[in-house]
């Protein structure tokens, strides 16, 4: 059976030009997380944590039952804030987060729900149980590669808005991201990411 | 650099080196090579190949016909008979290889005056009929730069699954250990990804190549059918992290035993190394990936025992 790679079949949704681009990203399915907390803080590494238990837990046990296989794709995070505020005027900690990873439509609730229990069983995080699979349209999105430091991202979010004025569109105020660098291996002024702004 | 500590390093690999020489014509064994010079027998190949920059086999080759070149130039044997010494099965064979390194096909070889077999050694050993050797040059790279970390490590308990064949296709055992470990939530959080293997590509069959693929779990994992659990005994380690393709992790491995350790007052114990797998190699670009490799060490300082 082939195996699927989501990433590499909606190569359109990941394009990551220097300059800011109006895309528009097809409807998804992605494993998600919800949070309140900087970037890099315990509870967004427990929530990193629980999502990739559940994403590996998930895919594995699927292709044990012979229900296919498939790549598990880039991690994605969108932000916001609770009071509709623009990101870069609150503090970090007020940062409101669903972190994402893209999955085949073909994965159910109750895969996700037996592999929380299992793990959850074995005395992993107990935020298992917070992840969740939904169905997702970013539509209309402005995005851009950022190449660097995560602090340095407000260089690049204010390239989009400028691009966004010019073409008369409101950016809603919130912003994704994609990682496709390992903040691990890539040292920081080398990092990729892909920064996309939903348009309203 | 520690003189002392490499001057050891390269008096035990001469003891090797010349045993080579005395044996060309037998079946070296790896445990009686490691043996001559007091190299654990899992860690000597990578040691040899870090130190000579040629594996045991290449090396054994190239002598041969180095001294089928003397043969050609100094005695009356027959080219047939100098290629069945040097360990082919016809001249045909032998001839090939021959003019590939010299240029010149055996008989033509013979009879050029000027004609001398090449010296592709960067350790400088040639084939020397009666004298020993008595040193060589150690490969040493000037910029190489290693980031090596001393860790004390605790016992690791592991589900694993064991592969025998080439390295390259332990995938098959990794997803069943995967996917069996899965639906009972062992996979994600602390669970560590590591790989031991316990033998050298250069010297064993790669059909009979021994691989384990292992999934950190707590005691209370029960071994069923094709999963055993067994420990990683913990101890000091050298680690070094590898970044990049899992195929060039080799080249890290000689490094770190030719170059770094042979000029530590570390010895390797005699158990075997590990791997840890930082990445998904399915979702990661292979340039990406992290490997994080680990040598055991023996407690005592050589020299100081």
């Amino acid at each position: 059976m082939e195996k699927i790679d989501l990433y590499k079949l909606h190569k359109a949704d990941y394009v990551h030009p220097k300059e800011p681009v109006l895309i528009n990203v097809s409807t998804g399915n992605y494993l998600t997380i919800n949070g309140t907390g900087a970037p890099g803080s315990s509870a967004f590494d427990d929530a990193v944590t629980a999502l990739y238990a559940i994403a590996y837990t998930v895919k594995m046990t699927r292709k044990k039952h012979g229900k296919g296989d498939y790549v598990i794709c880039k991690l994605e995070a969108r932000y916001w804030s609770s009071a509709g505020q623009c990101l870069s005027e609150i503090d970090k900690s007020q940062w409101q987060w669903q972190l994402m990873i893209r999955t085949p439509s073909s994965v159910t609730e109750s895969d996700v729900n037996q592999a929380a229990v299992a793990l959850a069983k074995k005395g992993k995080t107990p935020s298992v149980h917070q992840v969740k699979i939904i169905e997702f349209e970013f539509s209309s999105c402005v995005q851009i590669l950022h190449v660097g430091a995560y602090e340095d991202e407000h260089y690049s979010i204010k390239k989009m808005q400028d691009f966004a004025n010019k073409q008369n569109l409101t950016a809603k105020k919130q912003h994704c991201e994609v990682y496709i660098s390992d903040p691990r291996r890539v040292p920081a002024e080398r990092l990729k990411t892909i920064l996309r702004m939903p348009i309203n | 650099m520690r003189t002392r500590t490499q001057q050891s390093y390269l008096s035990r690999m001469v003891n090797v080196l010349n045993y080579i020489q005395e044996n060309l014509d037998n079946d070296l064994c790896l445990d009686e090579l490691a043996k001559q010079a007091c190299f654990s027998r899992y860690h000597f190949h990578r040691i040899f190949s870090g130190m000579l920059g040629e594996s045991v086999k290449e090396l054994v080759r190239r002598l041969r016909l180095e001294r089928a070149a003397l043969q050609l130039k100094t005695s009356k044997m027959s080219v047939l008979q100098i290629s069945l010494a040097a360990g082919y099965e016809s001249d045909m064979a032998f001839s090939r290889v021959f003019k590939t390194k010299t240029g010149l096909l055996p008989s033509v070889f013979r009879n050029t005056l000027q004609a001398s077999y090449p010296c592709s050694s960067t350790a400088c050993i040639r084939y020397k009929t009666k004298e020993r050797i008595s040193s060589f040059e150690p490969l040493i790279e000037e910029e190489l730069t290693m980031n090596v970390m001393i860790k004390q490590v605790d016992d690791i308990v592991v589900a694993f699954v064991r592969h025998i064949g080439p390295y390259q296709a332990c995938g098959e055992a990794w997803d069943f250990l995967c996917s069996s470990l899965a639906p009972e939530g062992l996979l994600g959080g602390d669970a560590k990804m590591i790989g031991v293997s316990y033998d050298d590509p250069d010297v064993v069959d790669e059909k009979k190549l021994r691989y384990d693929a292992c999934i950190s779990v707590d005691d209370s994992f029960v071994a069923q059918d094709n999963i055993g659990i067994q420990t990683i005994a913990g101890g000091r380690y050298a680690m070094i992290t590898h970044i990049g393709s899992y195929d060039n992790l080799s080249t890290t491995y000689r490094q770190l035993f030719g170059q770094w350790l042979s000029q530590t007052d570390y010895e390797a114990a005699d158990k075997p190394c590990f791997e840890i797998y930082l990445n998904d190699p399915e979702s990661t670009e292979p340039e990406d990936l992290v490997t994080d490799i680990y040598i055991p060490l023996k407690e005592n300082i050589h020299g100081k025992n």
